[in-house]
């Protein structure tokens, strides 16, 4: 399979080689962090897909580097050669978050943005047997008790987004790590937690499957698929949280070679084919500009920054 | 019913049937592999399936995912090289069968096996999935930690020296303790490696404590033999080979579907289970690890039973039991399927198919298996010095490629040096496996369990489902000291 990728990728640059400016004239590697086969990794391979088509003669390749929660992947983009070639899927929990646990050797201000790509809304879930039902019932229930919220790993996002949850409403929650969001979800529709926080494609089936009740968006406005579930804006309690991805770089590439990557992403996503695969994968697609996606990112990790202070969880992982 | 029949027509179209046999053998080469899993071969196939019809797409990525669990067991009993986790423990069996020159034979037998334990899921999973996917929601913590602290109970009846298997054991846990805290995420003896902060690597681990550590054991005899193997012949396991591995065949098939339903545990733990199994109700105990085809057979029929075990919650509650099936969940939502239980209501033809598909991947499976073993065991009739060297090569690539990683390198070198030293001081290399396995399953349930009940510790003794296996870990325990003195007895 690799092979077969090179050698196409080998021959489509010497097709590419007539071209008058000479970037990309060899394969560009977007660096994934995570195995193959998750969210992310599939995203990255439709949106490599559509780059060869937007890009003049590019080749573009998905190379899977994963570990340590995504800051080896990470790490290795962000400290890559800064010639455009090498660049990386820039995801929520190792850019906003991991620094500041300790567990990366990189921060936020190592990164060039190039271009938000999609973003993963949140929908807090009330699980099987949970003693409430909707967003009223839960805030009345976690006045005094905390409820067991189950998130996919501890100092993930889905965990840091919750206790912020908590932080801004001014309530209690216990907060219990899983390893990764399926196995969260299992305990979810089996009863032993009493909510989580899941995509809404995720949650979408079990929903359906009336295992379990959507309590809120963590949105500014509700969305599409639960018409019906109150944002937690709207019910008064100023929170908004969605995890992200988009395409990164190490800091110095060309001016000119970083514009044509820009270029490239924006119109890999705005393509209506991409679109139409990532949508029906249950991914939410929205273009940022670098700038935009820059602000994004550092918001989140200025929110993930105070959490984690709370928590007692800053530097941790410092060696 | 004839509604539902009808729903089988389109597996039996050519191309269909061209896209499950591709699937198939492609996953029998990547499972065979060192290196590449087959959930590698699944997520990277996934974007080819974009433009396939449903039952054609998802039936291809099941051929993947059957085949590539097979094909692990090829270059375990060939190479002492698992291909892939699910098949470390055939090669307890499988490769002390091929060093006798019964290379065909073993790999017929796990040909079978793989075969009748999928078959036996797969008639599960059509038959009874809504009923007892229920059965995957029972687990909480403190039923996953009494099913992990069974599963460490086998090493006590696997290791024949008990306080060498102990240590083993206890190493295991250990090791397995590396990496990223499971409930407070802080980074456990990485020793500022940032390499290990998941922990050591599974598959370079693997492949280092079985494969690199026999290339060392092979290095110390290399000048003193020839070392060549007695002829490769035949591929049918004999008629009492088959009686005596029916009772293997059962309960491995058994064991696997059950352990396939049960979310986050997986092939690993199903074959090191039954192989536990088989030997303790067979009535030659001793043969087992001396290859002896029905540790074969208990083996490969557990670790194919998982994958349509697997599909069990996948399909009937949206859940995935395993890393494949989470990947292979991806590929039906691409299709705009939800999997869950509106999806047999919605989409019964999809459902349908896709019971179908597995067991014409089955099919596949054995023959595309049978007609590979007289190749594939050709390469033992390579002089041994040379395989020797190659099967090095092999480990190497193989660990890199799985996540390109420096440090799964260092893994692999670190676990062939500690198995090589096991294997030279009579330490079970199996007890380290299982307690790498089933460790970090044990402390992070028992933990969360702890955390959820507010230390309340007699939340793990209650429960229909945690006193089962409480009390078949005290019975797995006790039993080797039973069987003891019961020996001395009738020996008196």
């Amino acid at each position: 399979m690799k092979k077969t990728l090179a050698l196409a990728a080998a021959l489509a640059g010497t097709l590419a080689a007539t071209t008058a400016y000479a970037f990309p004239d060899r394969p560009i590697q977007i660096i994934v962090p995570y195995s193959a086969g998750g969210g992310t990794d599939l995203s990255m391979r439709l949106l490599a897909e559509s780059m060869q088509r937007h890009m003049d003669g590019a080749t573009v390749i998905v190379r899977n580097q994963p570990g340590g929660g995504g800051a080896i992947g990470t790490s290795a983009a962000v400290h890559a050669r800064a010639d455009g070639y090498t660049v990386g899927a820039g995801a929520q929990g190792p850019l906003a978050l991991l620094p500041h646990l300790g567990s990366a050797d990189y921060t936020i201000d190592d990164v060039e943005f190039i271009g938000l790509v999609g973003r993963n809304l949140q929908v807090m879930i009330a699980c099987k047997d949970a003693p409430f039902t909707d967003f009223d019932s839960f805030m009345a229930y976690a006045k005094d008790k905390a409820p067991q919220i189950g998130n996919s790993g501890a100092g993930g996002a889905n965990h840091i987004s919750t206790e912020a949850f908590a932080k801004a409403a001014g309530i209690k929650v216990e907060s219990v790590p899983f390893g990764g969001s399926s196995e969260a979800m299992a305990a979810c529709a089996g009863g032993h937690i009493q909510a989580m926080v899941a995509s809404p494609a995720e949650a979408l089936a079990q929903v359906n499957a009336g295992t379990v009740k959507p309590l809120f968006v963590e949105e500014d406005k509700r969305i599409d698929i639960f018409p019906d579930t109150p944002t937690a804006v709207e019910k008064g309690v100023d929170f908004t949280w969605s995890s992200w991805k988009g395409i990164i770089g190490p800091k110095g590439i060309p001016a000119e070679d970083l514009e044509i990557l820009r270029a490239g992403v924006k119109a890999a996503v705005e393509d209506e084919e991409f679109q139409k695969k990532m949508k029906d994968m249950g991914e939410f697609i929205q273009y940022e500009d670098a700038a935009a996606y820059e602000k994004r990112a550092r918001k989140d990790s200025d929110t993930a920054e105070a959490v984690i202070k709370d928590l007692g969880m800053y530097q941790m992982n410092k060696k | 019913m004839m509604e539902y029949l009808s729903y089988l027509l389109p597996l039996f179209h050519p191309d269909v049937l061209w896209a499950i046999a591709l699937g198939t053998l492609g996953g029998i080469v990547i499972g065979a592999l060192p290196g590449l899993t087959a959930t590698m071969g699944v997520a990277l196939l996934i974007p080819l399936t974009f433009g396939m019809a449903p039952v054609m797409g998802i039936n291809m990525l099941i051929g993947i995912y059957i085949g590539g669990i097979y094909g692990g067991c090829i270059s375990a009993i060939l190479l002492r090289t698992p291909g892939t986790p699910a098949s470390a423990a055939t090669v307890l069996d499988g490769y002390p069968m091929a060093q006798k020159g019964e290379a065909g034979k073993a790999l017929g037998m796990a040909t079978i096996a793989s075969a009748v334990g999928t078959l036996f899921a797969s008639i599960v999973l059509a038959t009874l999935a809504p009923q007892l996917a229920t059965v995957a929601l029972k687990f909480g913590a403190p039923e996953y930690f009494a099913l992990s602290l069974f599963g460490l109970t086998i090493i006590a009846s696997l290791s024949g020296d008990l306080l060498k298997g102990a240590i083993s054991g206890c190493l295991g846990v250990l090791i397995s303790c590396v990496g990223a805290d499971p409930i407070s995420g802080v980074l456990r003896y990485t020793f500022g490696v940032s390499g290990f902060a998941s922990g050591f690597s599974f598959t370079p681990a693997l492949i280092g404590l079985f494969a690199l550590s026999e290339v060392f054991t092979q290095l110390e005899h290399l000048g003193r033999s020839d070392g060549t193997v007695a002829k490769v012949s035949g591929r049918w396991p004999s008629g009492r080979d088959m009686r005596e591995s029916a009772n293997a065949l059962v309960r491995g098939s058994i064991i696997g579907t059950i352990i396939g339903i049960i979310p986050g545990t997986g092939s690993g733990t199903a074959s090191w289970i039954s192989y536990n199994e088989a030997r303790r109700t067979s009535k030659k105990p001793h043969l087992f690890g001396t290859g002896y085809a029905p540790g074969v057979a208990a083996t490969e029929s557990a670790n194919n039973a998982v994958c349509a075990g697997a599909l069990i919650p996948l399909l009937a509650l949206g859940i995935p039991g395993d890393v494949v099936t989470a990947v292979l969940m991806g590929g039906l939502m691409i299709q705009g399927l939800a999997p869950g239980p509106m999806l047999f209501q919605s989409r019964p033809d999809v459902i349908v198919g896709i019971f179908g598909g597995t067991f014409i991947a089955t099919l596949f499976m054995f023959i595309f298996g049978m007609l590979l073993i007289p190749i594939a065991s050709k390469i033992l009739l390579v002089p041994r010095r040379i395989l020797t060297m190659s099967i090095v090569v092999f480990c190497f690539i193989g660990s890199f490629a799985i996540n390109l990683n420096p440090v799964d390198l260092y893994t692999m070198v670190g676990f062939g040096i500690l198995g090589w030293g096991m294997q030279k001081y009579g330490f079970s290399q199996a007890a380290l496996c299982i307690a790498l396995i089933l460790g970090p399953l044990a402390e992070a349930n028992l933990r969360r369990g702890l955390l959820q009940t507010g230390d309340d510790v007699l939340a793990f003794v209650s429960g229909p489902i945690t006193l089962l296996f409480l009390g078949l870990s005290i019975v797995s325990l006790a039993l080797p000291f039973i069987q003891a003195r019961r020996a001395k007895t009738s020996a008196a």
